[in-house]
């Protein structure tokens, strides 16, 4: 019989400016995870795939997976190891951990991301982001910290697709309205469209809420078979039926698209993913996609085949991305809202759409059966596509 | 020289921190690249085997895998297709106005390099200006060479400023 990859379980901790150093983020993020199943034991997990990228250069610590089984009390016995994809590493996570599950290489695996980025001196973080792009071809050229990078993007979207900066709005304005409840989120604050077009400039035309905060904070989700699932939970099973990750390119100039607006690769992840999971674009009911500023997920709506390409920016402001609309986006708040803590951001997504497809999410899309998660990651050099839903593939 | 809050590293130079690349021969075996900077070239490498230009340069061609591999020279004038300014919280290491443009240098691989703009009043750039190469001294790089001591490696590196018309 085939092992079908679920999640089983998945939890955060409070996303934000943390007073807490990285191993108590985790800690605090495998407890939400294992108190979401209370059945499972942290002796029963025999697997852990850590996700971080700047444990390396903000705590000091590399080899984090040892480190974080220790302290979350984990003695993994089939895998214990760690990816660092930045903005994709808890994607990449769940992704490795489902081939290491279906191939018998491992039962119950614990994917776990986390940053603690606000250090003792304020500049750190951001002087560090220069490694956060192809340091040595565009770090150097100040691109490390990305919203002149995605400044130029919404440039490009707004000069070929006539994209107004209300479209961009209009994203800041529905996921922090669907974060204003969440608790766990950086940003617990509703927002209108006089206050998300009235905010101070970043880098024109992006302002305030256009650009996710920078974020502490870790999460944790549970990646085992549905046999084994089926003894730890009566909750419907959330299978993820494909998966892709493309990569092009790393150096800015080497862009895949036509511009900065095209995003070929999203588009080779999407049809990938999609094959693999046997569905099409418009069997997604619920998506989480990469939020880290407005014009991202204008973009995203379109290159996953939500709409047609160039009319991203009318689908957000028609409010199709909120309950109700033709496709949900970032029902817990997204990155904008809840926070961008690189190698946790894929578990939170994974969580949330786990929650939806179980009906038990905060803002509940009606008979959600089948949901995606995206991110991008790097100056867009990479995508990173799952396909959850209530049934196997297989 | 003083590290705050580390006494110990009184003098000493941490590559970790540096965010110049480390372009010295010692450590780097694109090092030419920088050396054609400093004579106000902008070059990548080129496969002698298959002809194929590569940005930025390898030490292996990414279509053949050969390495036979020369310098050759892209154009030091281009084109600004968008740009973006940053004027306020640009990040430590560069200066207000935190100018970036894709720039098209007209020739493959580099219709859409994305670099810098220096010596550039905010506000006054627009697309479709022309630009020029500028490159500019960084940092010596500080190599310990044990028994002969620490010498200091120059370094530039380069960004784009407006034609002057
Ligand atoms: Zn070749």
């Amino acid at each position: 019989m085939a092992r079908n990859a679920v999640i089983l379980a998945g939890g955060q901790c409070k996303w934000g400016v943390r007073e807490a150093h990285i191993v108590d983020l985790f800690q605090e993020a495998a407890k939400a995870c294992l108190d979401d199943v209370p059945n499972l034991k942290p002796k029963d997990i025999d697997g852990l795939i850590v996700a971080t990228s700047y444990a390396g250069r903000c705590s000091f610590q590399v080899n984090t997976a040892p480190v974080i089984a220790e302290r979350c009390g984990l003695k993994p016995t089939s895998i214990c190891t760690r990816c660092d994809t930045l903005c994709a590493g808890g994607s990449t996570a769940i992704i490795l951990a489902k081939g290491l599950v279906e191939a018998g290489a491992a039962d119950i695996v614990m994917a776990a991301g986390g940053e603690k980025l606000y250090t003792p001196q304020k500049w750190e973080v951001f002087y560090s982001e220069l490694a956060s792009v192809d340091h040595d071809w565009d770090g150097v050229h100040g691109m490390g910290l990305p919203p002149p990078f995605f400044a130029l993007t919404a440039q490009e979207h707004m000069m070929h697709y006539g994209t107004k900066k209300e479209d961009l709005a209009a994203v800041s304005v529905a996921n922090y309205n669907y974060a204003a409840t969440n608790p766990v989120a950086q940003m617990q604050k509703a927002l209108t469209l006089e206050e998300a077009m009235g905010a101070p400039i970043v880098v024109p035309p992006l302002t305030l809420y256009d650009c996710c905060p920078i974020t502490d904070g870790a999460a944790a989700c549970i990646i085992t078979t549905e046999e084994i699932a089926r003894k730890f939970t009566d909750r419907p099973l959330v299978y993820i039926r494909g998966t892709a990750q493309t990569c092009l390119n790393s150096v800015s100039a080497n862009f895949p698209g036509a511009h900065l607006a095209d995003w070929k690769h999203t588009r080779i992840a999407a049809e990938k993913a999609y094959g693999r999971a046997k569905v099409s674009a418009s069997d997604i009911k619920v998506a989480q996609t990469h939020d880290c500023f407005s014009i991202s997920e204008v973009i995203e709506v379109e290159e996953l085949g939500f709409c047609k390409k160039g009319e991203g920016g009318e689908f957000c402001r028609s409010k199709q991305i909120e309950i109700g609309g033709k496709v949900p986006v970032n029902t817990d708040g997204g990155l904008l809202a809840v926070g961008h803590p690189f190698g946790a951001t894929g578990i939170r997504q994974g969580t949330e759409i786990m929650k939806q497809l179980q009906g038990r999410a905060r803002h509940q899309v009606k008979d959600a059966d089948i949901g995606l998660t995206h991110n991008l990651s790097g100056a867009n050099a990479e995508h990173t596509i799952l396909v959850y839903g209530r049934t196997p593939v297989k | 020289m003083a590290v705050l809050g580390i006494p110990i590293l009184e003098d000493l130079y941490p590559s970790t921190m540096d965010m110049w690349p480390l372009e010295a021969k010692e450590f780097n075996r694109s090092w030419q690249f920088y050396e054609n900077l400093k004579a106000g070239r902008l070059t990548t490498t080129k496969c002698k085997s298959c002809g194929h230009v590569a940005y930025p340069p390898r030490v292996i061609c990414p279509e053949c895998y050969s390495e036979d591999l020369e310098y050759t020279d892209l154009p030091t004038k281009g084109k600004v297709i968008v740009f973006s300014e940053e004027v306020k919280g640009v990040p430590l290491g560069f200066d207000s106005p935190l100018i970036h443009a894709v720039v098209d240098l007209g020739v493959d691989p580099a219709r859409r390099v994305l670099t810098r703009i220096v010596n550039c009043a905010a506000g006054t750039l627009k697309q479709g200006d022309e630009v020029q190469l500028a490159v500019f001294p960084v940092p010596a790089l500080p190599i310990d060479k044990g028994k002969q001591g620490t010498i200091m490696s120059e370094r530039v590196f380069f960004a784009f400023e407006p034609v002057k018309k």
